[in-house]
């Protein structure tokens, strides 16, 4: 009896091996991105955080099917100094058979957060290649930011318009009254004010220019 | 009466502040650095100040002259020189319309960046996600984030110009801010417009100055002004070098749309010009210069991350794809790590090689833009990189809007002067006038914000004014110099200065501006016979580029319509004038002969 549990024993760590190897089918590959994440404070990898990883992905593949999944279920296999491995998932009741590859997908898509916390690592640094990350609904506020300071210009420049053409209105009221007034003055007086200027205003142009060419006589 | 009096500047520095801020426009930032590498760097400079002692002040004198003597906008001013010239006048006054139409778009595109520039992360600095929230919209990663935003959530542009849609209600509404702006500064004529370009001329110098030291403090910034600045000698004996200077020169300075005749008629009699048209000039030209610099330094900084990005890109690759520990492979030794690689993986390394992109900072550095495309896509590009970004961006948009603003002055005094000088519109108000031709263009202009108007935009860019411009500058030298007589005109200066102009600026008029407009105007109809079917770029948001594009026939048609409407003002007038002293002439002799009989 306690040979053959021995034997069994001796037994698991080799078919779990044979498993897990690289592009295995149900297999997923894991790549963590510790130096680009955290820079001075990025922690090694060793054994201790291969340990880590074994029990987050227990805990994920807990929550989603509630079996009782350990650590020795999760077979790590073919670690590289990028810190990449190969990883598959093995039936708790059934040490033999592989979960599918679907299911795992489905588990770490429900814990990713989770997951990336435990590792200090984002959606980005901590890659399981194969399962895409579902990235953050974009947050959009109610009013577009965009509208709130349009409305602020547009309502400082209207202001500004009705300020101008206000006081040029009462500019011009002040004048006509003024001009009233100077009119009674001189009316008696019978004056007619004949505007000198240089050049011309508002004319007729061609009949104008007729007139305008004796000024510009050759001497 | 004081009410026919004609309006006047309220000192003669608020002229000059009007003329800088006419001139130094947005071409003096986008149009002038692109020159400058395309045409061999510093070397460009020697061609582009030559032209402007040959041309360009020479020709902004003459203009401000007539102004200044005629007191009359373009129309007057040219029907008082010769009554067969009015089209010269009427001319000017259409193309400054085609440019108002056009024009304020940019101004509109400057207030919408300008208020997306108010959000936690710059909406061009990433791509938006898609419906399944699985990874970026295909189109933003196609393209990069800055041209998606320009070209998707700026403009809605459409695949052609044939293909069209509603009207995009966010550019709707920076137009109409625009247009209201616009009205504001002009609502009172020269005397709010004076006072308004204490601010326009003056602010954005501030502003370049800021981003002058910003862009000399950003990483990589000396790459880009060492690389432009490099004299290239050899492209001064490629012609085009000198042709684009000429022309860069002419439009730069605004000639021939009237603003200058315009705000110039505004001035007191004996006002000194001569001192300000060099003066401005030579402004003009300087703040290109500056600009330009600023600008390399600019694309020094986004060449720089670009190519570091680059590298990046090529690092993680070279990590994922052989398993190194990820502190083995840094941006200084990943050459070294490549050949390494390539001598022990071989056969890998060539499966690679597919994928890997070719960095190479040259290349970054040489792409070169122009147009809106620098402003809006680059340049925004470039800001998202520094940090502190929102501030940059805020900033920078405003500057691009107080440059944009201070040349619509000008644009639209053009148009409004010439016409209130006739009687007819002398019962109308200032304000509502104003008012009047303000709505029209923005009524007009609103045909530029469906998903088409960027391609109408361009074609009006590029055909609008060009041409009828330098037809119509060679028509005002011509006129001045022989069928005015340049005695004349001197003689006039000598009444409004008190001294005539010398020697250099009479050879000028008479012989050498004429010729260099002839010259210019024949290269310019030798490139459109030469060209072929006119062309546009074209946005493909499948592939994520600009492709060339032909133009549809409809297309073809309106860019003749647009040059020919222009040009063809200066030989119907002179019809219209002969028909009418015809008449006169008849009218005459009959009254002659029956008090003879």
């Amino acid at each position: 009896m306690l040979e053959r549990v021995f034997l069994l024993l001796c037994f698991l760590p080799v078919l779990a091996a044979e498993t897990c190897k690289p592009n295995t089918p149900n297999g997923h590959k894991v790549r963590l991105s510790i130096k680009t994440a955290l820079g001075a404070e990025a922690y090694d990898w060793n054994e201790n955080e291969r340990f880590l990883f074994q029990s987050t992905m227990a805990y994920a593949m807990r929550n989603l099917k509630g079996e009782n999944f350990t650590v020795s279920n999760i077979v790590v296999c073919d670690e590289t100094p990028r810190v990449s491995f190969w990883f598959v998932v093995t039936s708790p009741n059934d040490p033999s058979k592989v979960v599918s590859k679907g299911e795992v997908e489905e588990a770490v898509r429900k814990s990713r957060n989770r997951i990336n916390q435990a590792f200090m690592l984002s959606d980005s640094t901590l890659e399981f290649i194969g399962i895409l990350p579902t990235l953050a609904a974009p947050v959009e506020p109610p009013t577009p930011t965009w509208l709130i300071v349009f409305g602020v210009v547009m309502g400082m420049v209207l202001a500004g318009i009705v300020i101008l053409l206000a006081l040029s209105f009462v500019q011009k009221k002040r004048k006509k009254n003024k001009k009233a007034d100077v009119e009674e003055e001189e009316d008696d007086e019978g004056t007619q004010v004949q505007t000198a200027e240089n050049g011309a205003t508002r004319v007729d142009y061609y009949n104008n220019s007729f007139a305008d060419d004796e000024r510009f006589t050759h001497m | 009466m004081g009410k026919d009096a004609r309006d006047s500047w309220g000192s003669p520095a608020e002229f000059m502040l009007a003329c800088v801020s006419y001139a130094v426009g947005l071409g003096n930032v986008w149009r002038f650095p692109y020159l400058c590498q395309m045409h061999g760097g510093g070397g460009f400079l020697i061609p582009y100040l030559l032209m402007l002692l040959l041309e360009g002040v020479p020709l902004f004198y003459m203009e401000l002259a007539i102004g200044q003597k005629m007191r009359l906008g373009s129309i007057g001013a040219w029907t008082a020189i010769s009554p067969y010239l009015s089209g010269v006048g009427l001319a000017s006054v259409v193309t400054s319309l085609y440019l108002c139409l056009y024009y304020n778009i940019i101004n509109a595109w400057s207030f919408w960046y300008l208020f997306n520039s108010f959000q936690s992360v710059l909406p061009w600095a990433v791509c938006p996600v898609n419906s399944n929230r699985t990874g970026p919209l295909e189109e933003c990663e196609r393209a990069t984030p800055t041209q998606y935003f320009f070209y998707r959530e700026t403009l809605d542009i459409s695949p052609s110009i044939e293909e069209n849609g509603g009207i995009h209600t966010g550019q709707a509404l920076c137009l109409v801010l625009a247009w209201i702006l616009t009205f504001l500064f002009i609502v009172r004529g020269v005397k709010s417009t004076g006072k308004v370009v204490y601010f326009t001329a003056t602010f954005p110098y501030l502003v370049l100055f800021i981003y002058l030291v910003r862009g000399f403090t950003l990483h990589g910034a000396i790459n880009g002004v060492k690389y432009m600045f490099t004299p290239k000698m050899e492209e001064l004996a490629n012609p085009v070098t000198w042709i684009n200077a000429a022309t860069q020169i002419f439009f730069s300075l605004g000639l021939g749309f009237g603003s200058l005749i315009a705000f110039a008629s505004y001035n007191q009699y004996h006002n000194n010009f001569q001192r300000q048209a060099i003066a401005v000039s030579f402004i003009n030209s300087g703040t290109s210069i500056f600009a330009a610099i600023v600008t390399f330094a600019i694309y020094g900084f986004k060449a720089t991350v670009n190519y570091e990005n680059c590298l990046g890109r090529t690092r993680v690759l070279l990590l994922n794809t052989f398993n190194l520990a990820e502190d083995s492979v840094s941006l200084d030794n990943i050459l070294e790590v490549m050949d390494q690689l390539n001598t022990t993986y071989p056969q890998q390394f060539a499966e690679l090689s597919g994928r890997l992109e070719n960095c190479s900072l040259e290349s970054e550095l040489d792409t070169a833009v122009e147009g809106a495309g620098l402003a809006f896509i680059v340049y925004s590009e470039a800001i998202t990189n520094m940090p502190l970004s929102q501030f940059w961006s805020v900033l920078y948009f405003f500057m691009l809007l107080l440059l944009g603003m201070g040349s619509m002055l000008g644009n639209i005094t053009a148009i409004i002067t010439p016409l209130r000088d006739f009687k007819i519109t002398s019962g109308i108000s200032d304000e509502v006038f104003n008012g009047g031709v303000c709505l029209f263009c923005l009524l007009l202009g609103l045909g530029f914000t469906t998903p088409s108007g960027n391609y109408w935009f361009t074609m009006f860019n590029d055909y609008g004014a060009t041409f009828s411009l330098l037809f119509i500058v060679l028509i005002e030298v011509i006129t001045v110099s022989y069928i005015y007589g340049i005695k004349r005109f001197e003689k006039d200066i000598e009444d409004m200065l008190g001294h005539r102009p010398n020697w250099y600026w009479k050879i000028m008029w008479v012989v050498v501006s004429p010729l260099l407009l002839i010259g210019l105007f024949v290269f310019y109809i030798i490139t459109y016979i030469q060209g072929g079917t006119p062309t546009y770029q074209a946005w493909d948001k499948d592939v994520g580029k600009s492709v060339q594009t032909e133009y549809p026939v409809f297309g073809q048609v309106f860019i003749g319509l647009l040059l020919v409407s222009s040009v063809s003002c200066i030989p119907l007038a002179a019809l219209y004038a002969f028909c009418r002293k015809r008449k006169h002439g008849v009218v005459q002799k009959e009254s002659v002969s029956t008090v003879a009989a």
